[in-house]
């Protein structure tokens, strides 16, 4: 019999349902695989063995009964304070409006998902509890900020994460790591207990293997059911400059195959705009961001403790502004959605850097991961809308490749229909593709 | 002491922010970046850009 941890999550909340495998015995399996697999990558830093053994029997008997996952730092748990990637409870114990609706699906949460400091970072290379190393060759990142999450996936250590993204923190380390990365829409749950009530461009998100895990993770956690329906004919709105244009050539022509075999209707559009995107999702980050105790402060990296000093000495003038630009962004995103079911384009413009060396080689030249990736993905922070990194193959680096699709608002089923279309076109070929940790 | 090190410690004094004086040079790189991207949003025309509500978790409503 195989590891209940090379299962997917719908095969192991079949399995816990049918009494072919206790809830126990899924854990206490999933637990002897972190503590064998994860020294290499520090993706699940703490395990709540003791809290779930505890935890098990009061879970309600949902559509996730007994299936362990984990929870990035950002969400605070009844015995465990959110730490955000620091050494600090910065939120208190609690049971957070996310947690809660996975409680009530039956999940178990065995472990805290590592993740970048704060959440200002899209690498993994900081973090109190040590960097995140990437289950495809461990010196590379994970990404970030859900670097964890996507780790532990990515590496069987568990079918199924909860992690967020405020400007790609899911669906970036989704693709550095192979795996699916959905960002819901903003608002879509309760907020409450959770880093992500503080700005306005965070989300929650869920990390797994395939469409499949995702849509059933989502809908435990938005408590609603995704209905699946067809995800082939739709049509694909594509913006070249910069998402496809300033990319790895490798990285493009893997997303160019990859909507060929789809099959989509694919066109060009335009957003107005655009060029302006960057410049308002960085005004009201950092207004939103604020500074953190001295005692905190003075325990993080310099690289994040001197962004969050310079983000404060910002003049506010531009806030105003950078609402003017938003919602006429977001204006002209409904218009590209009225001829368009998603947006498409590379989730990360190159693969995983190394976590020495996070820097990327794009055709505009050598350039911060961090500052790159970010240009990809800030548009559904911007707006609202959800947004999705699916795997589609490796570079020649042997480092996954992710495509990125945006929907419209409220429209999470449609992009993992959307996924699972190209799950089944390509015979589930970069979906099941297993890296060297995990073979 | 540059100015802009005179002006950043006098304003992290005043909020009560301890800053290790040899963390300035990065934040000066970065702060200079930092604005040399918003004053892009100097430069909108009101006019083109009115200022209204926004509910992130829905689509606009037609204008």
């Amino acid at each position: 019999m195989s590891h209940p941890q090379d299962w997917t999550l719908r095969q192991q909340a079949e399995a816990v349902r049918r009494g072919d495998l206790s809830a126990r015995e899924l854990l206490d399996a999933t637990i002897a695989r972190i503590i064998e697999r994860d020294p290499s990558i520090n993706s699940t830093p703490v395990v709540f063995e003791a809290t779930n053994r505890e935890e098990l029997n009061p879970v309600p008997p949902g559509p996730l009964h007994g299936v362990p996952i984990t929870v990035k730092d950002m969400f605070a748990l009844p015995w465990r304070a959110a730490r955000n990637g620091t050494s600090f409870d910065l939120i208190p114990a609690s049971a957070s409006g996310p947690y809660r609706n996975l409680r009530d699906s039956g999940v178990v949460i065995v472990g805290i998902a590592n993740q970048h400091e704060l959440g200002i970072g899209t690498t993994g290379t900081e973090s109190a509890y040590g960097r995140m190393g990437n289950p495809w060759n461990p010196v590379h990142c994970s990404g970030g900020s859900s670097g964890g999450s996507a780790a532990a996936v990515s590496a069987r250590l568990v079918a199924g994460s909860l992690g967020s993204d405020s400007g790609g923190s899911t669906r970036l380390p989704a693709s550095y790591c192979g795996v699916v990365g959905l960002k819901l829409t903003y608002g879509a749950v309760p907020y409450d207990g959770y880093f992500g009530a503080a700005t306005t461009f965070s989300a929650p998100g869920v990390l797994a293997r395939d469409g499949g895990d995702a849509r059933m993770l989502a809908a435990a956690l938005l408590q609603r059911p995704l209905a699946q329906q067809s995800g082939s004919g739709l049509r694909v709105g594509i913006i070249r400059d910069p998402f496809w244009s300033d990319v790895d050539p490798e990285v493009a022509a893997a997303g160019e195959r990859a909507l060929g075999a789809a099959g989509w209707h694919v066109h060009e559009v335009r957003l107005d705009h655009l060029e302006l995107a960057s410049a308002a999702f960085l005004s009201r980050l950092i207004a939103e961001t604020g500074v953190p105790p001295n005692d905190v402060l003075a325990t993080l990296s310099r690289p994040t403790r001197s962004l969050l000093l310079a983000g404060m000495l910002a003049p506010a003038r531009f806030i105003p502004r950078a609402d003017r630009v938003r919602a006429a962004v977001r204006e002209s995103l409904a218009k590209a959605f009225q001829s368009a079911d998603f947006l498409c384009w590379p989730t990360t413009p190159a693969p995983a850097p190394t976590l020495d060396d996070p820097r990327v080689s794009l055709p505009s030249g050598s350039a911060f991961a961090d500052l790159s990736n970010v240009r990809q993905t800030l548009l559904a922070n911007l707006t609202g809308v959800p947004g999705i990194s699916i795997p589609i193959g490796l570079h020649s680096s042997k480092l996954p490749i992710g495509l990125h699709l945006l929907a419209p608002w409220g429209g999470e089923a449609r992009l993992l229909d959307a996924a699972e279309h190209l799950e089944r076109v390509t015979d589930r070929a970069f979906v099941d593709l297993v890296p060297p940790l995990a073979r | 002491m540059s100015e802009f090190e005179e002006w950043a410690g006098a304003t992290y004094r005043q909020s009560n922010i301890e800053v290790d004086p040899s963390d300035l040079a990065l934040i000066e790189l970065i702060y200079a970046g930092t604005i040399h991207q918003l004053e892009a949003l100097d430069h909108i025309d009101l006019e083109k850009f009115p200022a209204v509500g926004i509910d992130l978790r829905h689509a606009p409503k037609p204008s």
